[in-house]
């Protein structure tokens, strides 16, 4: 019984990271069918923005206060990564629309800058963040322990989402942005400005990798490298989900989270991640736009 | 055929091979290193697979960010034979690690070379026709496409790590000799002579074979298909059948590219098997030129040489930033590459001369 | 028209980027400089660890030429990048060897990288200094290995275990070849004393997602986890372990790849009480080692910590040093022989390399981790332990068929 607890609870907290890590790069790839190469390297920003304010707080703040660096790490991420994000929309992305396949290849090499640049900043060698003591540990149920951090990263997943559900379908920007995702050339007709919505959805969708990176701060190792080790999951999820529902990338991050952590019940992590990748690619021959599609009567789109 | 004579594209290729041609000589001259003369032997086994990419990307608009795993296919299969000549058909040191008493059969074909040969190009072929078969047929296109060659080739990667009895892991094939045996030093100048014209003919072979599949009927609805894939099939053509064909084809030369690389280097991981390698081989066709082939060819030695220059001394460092800069700035600015650029100027120059005469 | 201008200017990339190819200038002029490689990853995901590991061997060379450089040559060190790429690194060592024509390179951190270079050392006839702790079965005559054999950091550190009364062993490891000889060798040695393992597991080297796996550890109800997990799955590995209330005292670990580094990314206040086996640590008390910290920590940095790869790419610069003095010259085969049996006071004591197997003997030193993120010496030989990289000289080795082919 315990383990079918604790598999649940691994299967549900790998769910909610993955969920966490391609939110932003479902918003994104709905609006533009961009897959950003750089997402990868907005998760790591996020993550030494963490270390950085940790720092800052383990430096100059009375150590009573500690703890709180984590709640002001949260938003302080968003914010920076949301700029690098529409900076990175205004100088690189906005010049190559129509040319999805482009766009994909330099912001392949945007990231290979990113990476650099952390280690030139920061050095290679891998960070250290502290757990704040409120998430350090865990809850224990008998002889099941529920971590405080993966709880924490469940809620958060669960704010993220309801705010992002918010901002698409009950506010007028996502009215906006929907109706540019289905067909620009009409809601620019309509006289919604395109170019700031775009620019605006991808800010959202790389300030939410930025908070991806503040939660996986705490469960690994921060170094330039850290982006690469997330980004396959993500953009998996993302094509497993289709474009441009919240549902669809919700549902397929629960897929790939929950079937790794079953199938390396049985098996080692390497042959997990292949198994779980096979299903994926058969499944998406079953469907090829993902579990949910918008239709569309364009003619070669 | 003469119009191909003709063609300026062509003509540099040519240009290229001969520049190519002359290294081996400058060597014996004592005016170049042999490691040189090595590594525009690795370069070569990647122009090949730069055509195959051009092929499929810059004419028929199918990104694959997976062709990594067809160039280690290759590789792996060419790696696998020659070990088999070093260790004389024995058992090796990691199948001992990996509790394994005798040769697995996986690795029997590789005893011999033609079974060898055989292998290294059906084993892509089928892969990339499953893969291609069934994605093409149910009409999956753009990035989509892109995402699953991606995971495909991550999941390969995943699984010659975990069957590390097979494949001996991340440390892949190494100890092993070229096909015409040890390359390196002095002493073998011969052998390296002899295994850099033999990669420089295939080189030729798959470029000729190229052009001439491209300046056929089938080159005009590859390019018809990326210019509209409906359209196509609504004109007659069943377009999966045709992608599936030029992306088998691709994922060929790919593992031909590898059996030669392999040859050259004198080992083989993991690494050329992951995503980064096989975006890094997009990149090449991308600063070169799409569409051009020869474009291919050039992107591919420019950017290893760069690499190979940049990667060292006092640029260790930055050298990330430069090859990030250019990658961007190249997609940016020159979506058609360099060759792409300089076609279009030279087109631009010959029209102003062409209204000045006018004028006059 | 066209066709020339497309010629003329590819003609000029191509001839601009062959250009930048060094053409065979051989140095032959007798020169008050020599010439050394440096050949580690600085890109990708190896860099976590090689780039210490390469300043070590960049203060080492400062030093050395501070002190007047070997022979009355100063080195001049030439760095290449490994961008973590095996394949690189063959052809990174061929350039170094060839085009650069350096007398000899201090470089590798993987196994696959190693084993990438080594034929390359074989048929150029050139020295590869190799500085961190491997999974033996080889000695090559090409490469000197300072770090430990099996023998020197494995064997020993389960050899105490087993006397410390531990009974239940898990085995940890990332999914690549030190980790799975190191099981092999492990497995056989505790079938011998009678001990259990209880479990095997191997995570991918990217792996983030630890919880299946500790689930099975849980289940398995170790007494201690043998951990040769490698670079950032350690830091995920602890992070996760202590999101469980897992702490030293209930699962002890015994650590192969876990220096000072990796503690000050991973924080002591997860790691303290937790054991690692290697034959330096920071806190290592000789008068060579207060010298190296001091160094160490003047150039890079006052937050900087040494470690055991670093200590022995640092020595290994040293020891090529004393190597070339006492042979009088920087050939190769007389480096080697010269090297053959040659001592050195290193920051972790005596070390003298065996002429045999060109490994080094080392003191074994198991350590604790404190809470102050340094690793304390709780155990050690008494006096350097001779290297066997084969394991030739361990009955239970013998048996269990851990033998070189051949």
């Amino acid at each position: 019984m315990n383990e079918i607890i604790m598999t649940l609870f691994n299967g549900l907290s790998a769910s909610s990271i993955i969920l966490l890590t391609s939110l932003g790069l479902a918003i994104t790839f709905g609006l533009m069918r961009v897959i950003n190469m750089a997402h990868g390297e907005f998760i790591m920003v996020g993550a030494y923005t963490t270390y950085m304010i940790h720092n800052i707080f383990a430096a100059y703040l009375p150590s009573e206060i500690f703890d709180l660096y984590y709640i002001l790490a949260i938003p302080a991420a968003f914010a920076i990564t949301f700029l690098l994000g529409i900076l990175l929309e205004k100088f690189v992305i906005s010049k190559l629309y129509g040319r999805e396949i482009d766009s994909l290849l330099a912001t392949w090499g945007i990231s290979l800058i990113f990476q650099q640049a952390a280690r030139s900043i920061f050095g290679s060698q891998g960070v250290l963040v502290q757990s704040p003591s409120f998430l350090s540990g865990g809850l224990s149920l008998g002889s099941v322990v529920i971590s405080y951090n993966r709880l924490f990263i469940l809620a958060l997943v669960g704010v993220c989402l309801f705010l992002v559900w918010f901002i698409m379908y009950r506010s007028n920007f996502g009215a906006q942005m929907r109706a540019t995702m289905q067909n620009r050339a009409m809601a620019q007709c309509l006289g919604i400005n395109s170019r700031k919505v775009d620019s605006i959805t991808f800010g959202i969708g790389s300030g939410l990798a930025g908070i991806a990176g503040c939660s996986v701060a705490l469960l690994g190792s921060v170094d330039s490298t850290l982006g690469q080790n997330y980004i396959v999951n993500s953009f998996m999820s993302v094509v497993l989900g289709g474009v441009g529902k919240l549902l669809g990338t919700f549902i397929s991050s629960n897929i790939i989270g929950f079937s790794s952590i079953f199938v390396e019940n049985y098996t080692s992590s390497s042959i997990a991640k292949a198994i779980v990748l096979v299903i994926v690619i058969i499944f998406l021959q079953k469907r090829p736009q993902g579990l949910f599609v918008i239709r569309s009567r364009a003619l070669d789109e | 055929m003469k119009k191909a004579v003709k063609d300026p594209k062509n003509i540099t290729f040519a240009l290229i091979a001969v520049i190519l041609v002359c290294m081996p000589l400058l060597y014996t001259a004592g005016l170049l290193k042999s490691t040189m003369v090595i590594f525009l032997g690795k370069c070569i086994a990647f122009a090949i697979v730069a055509i195959g990419l051009d092929i499929i990307w810059g004419y028929t608009g199918i990104l694959s960010l997976g062709h990594g795993l067809y160039f280690a296919l290759g590789a792996y299969g060419m790696g696998m034979y020659l070990k088999m000549q070093a260790t004389g058909g024995r058992i090796t040191d990691f199948m001992q690690v990996g509790g394994l008493t005798k040769l697995p059969a996986i690795w029997k074909p590789f005893l011999s070379l033609p079974a060898s040969i055989l292998m290294i190009i059906l084993v892509p072929a089928l892969l990339a026709g499953v893969i291609g078969y069934f994605s093409f047929k149910n009409r999956i296109k753009g990035v989509y496409f892109s995402i699953i060659t991606q995971a495909l080739t991550w999941a390969a990667y995943s699984l010659f790590i975990a069957l590390s009895p097979y494949t001996n892991g991340n440390v892949g094939i190494t100890e092993i000799q070229s096909l015409v045996g040890s390359v390196k030093g002095k002493a073998n100048g011969g052998n390296l002579m002899v295994l850099f014209y033999a990669a420089l003919v295939l080189l030729v072979l798959i470029y000729a074979l190229s052009c001439f599949l491209l300046s056929t009927k089938l080159g005009k609805i590859l390019i018809a298909i990326q210019d509209g894939e409906n359209r196509t099939y609504f004109s007659g053509y069943c377009v999966s059948r045709y992608k599936n064909f030029v992306y088998i084809l691709s994922a060929v030369f790919a593992a031909i590219a590898g059996a030669v690389f392999v040859n050259f280097n004198g080992s083989i991981t993991p690494t050329q098997m992951t995503i980064s390698y096989s975006v890094t081989m997009v990149i090449w066709v991308a600063v070169g030129g799409r569409g051009t082939l020869v474009g291919a060819v050039i992107g591919a030695f420019l950017i290893n040489l760069c690499e190979y220059n940049l990667s060292s001394g006092s640029l260790v460092e930055i050298w990330q930033y430069v090859i990030g800069i250019l990658f961007t700035l190249t997609v940016l600015f020159f979506k058609s590459g360099i060759v792409g650029v300089i076609s279009e100027k030279a087109a631009a120059l010959r029209r102003k001369k062409k209204m000045k005469e006018a004028e006059a | 028209m066209k066709k020339k201008i497309v010629k003329r200017a590819a003609c000029t990339f191509l001839a601009a980027a062959i250009s930048c190819v060094p053409v065979g200038c051989s140095n032959e002029s007798e020169s008050d400089e020599v010439k050394v490689g440096l050949l580690h990853s600085l890109t990708g995901s190896m860099a976590i660890s090689e780039v210490s590991v390469r300043d070590a061997e960049l203060l080492a060379i400062e030093e050395i030429n501070a002190a007047g450089g070997v022979l009355g040559k100063q080195i001049v060190a030439v760095q290449e990048d490994g961008a973590s790429d095996p394949s690189t690194f063959a052809t990174k060592a061929e350039k170094l060897i060839d085009s650069d024509e350096v007398v000899t390179v201090f470089g590798c951190w993987t196994s696959a990288s190693r084993k990438a270079v080594k034929q390359i050392f074989e048929d150029y006839d050139n020295l590869l200094w190799y500085p961190v702790q491997y999974e033996g079965m080889e000695a090559s005559s090409n490469i000197m290995y300072m770090g430990a054999a099996p023998n020197q950091q494995i064997v020993p550190a389960i050899e105490y275990l087993i006397d410390q009364g531990y009974e239940n062993f898990f085995l940890l490891g990332s999914d690549y070849v030190f980790p799975r000889t190191a099981n092999m060798i492990i497995t056989a040695q505790l079938e011998a004393a009678g001990c259990n393992v209880v479990g095997e597991e191997y995570a991918a080297m990217d792996q983030t997602e630890f919880s299946a796996i500790i689930s099975k550890i849980e289940e398995a109800q170790p007494d201690v986890i043998i951990n040769t997990l490698n670079g950032t799955g350690n830091v995920s590995f602890f992070k996760q372990m202590d999101e469980r209330n897992i702490t030293a005292d209930d699962i002890m670990t015994m650590s192969f790849s876990i220096a000072e580094e990796e503690v000050a990314a991973i924080g002591a206040d997860i790691l303290q009480g937790h054991m690692v086996s290697w034959n330096y640590y920071q806190t290592t008390e000789t008068e060579e080692n207060t010298k190296f910290v001091e160094a160490y920590k003047a150039k890079f940095g006052e937050d900087r910590v040494t470690s055991d790869p670093a200590e022995a790419a640092y020595i290994a610069v040293y020891m090529w040093a004393a190597a070339c003095e006492k042979a009088g010259s920087f050939d190769v085969d007389a480096v080697k022989e010269a090297a053959a049996g040659l001592s050195f006071e290193a920051p972790e004591g005596t070390v003298t390399i065996n002429g045999e197997n060109q490994h080094l003997a080392k003191t074994v030193r198991i350590g604790q981790i404190s809470e102050d993120g340094l690793i304390y010496e709780i155990y050690a030989t008494d006096a350097p332990v001779e290297p066997d990289p084969y394991l030739t000289t361990y009955q239970w080795a013998v048996d269990a068929g851990i033998q070189p082919l051949e």
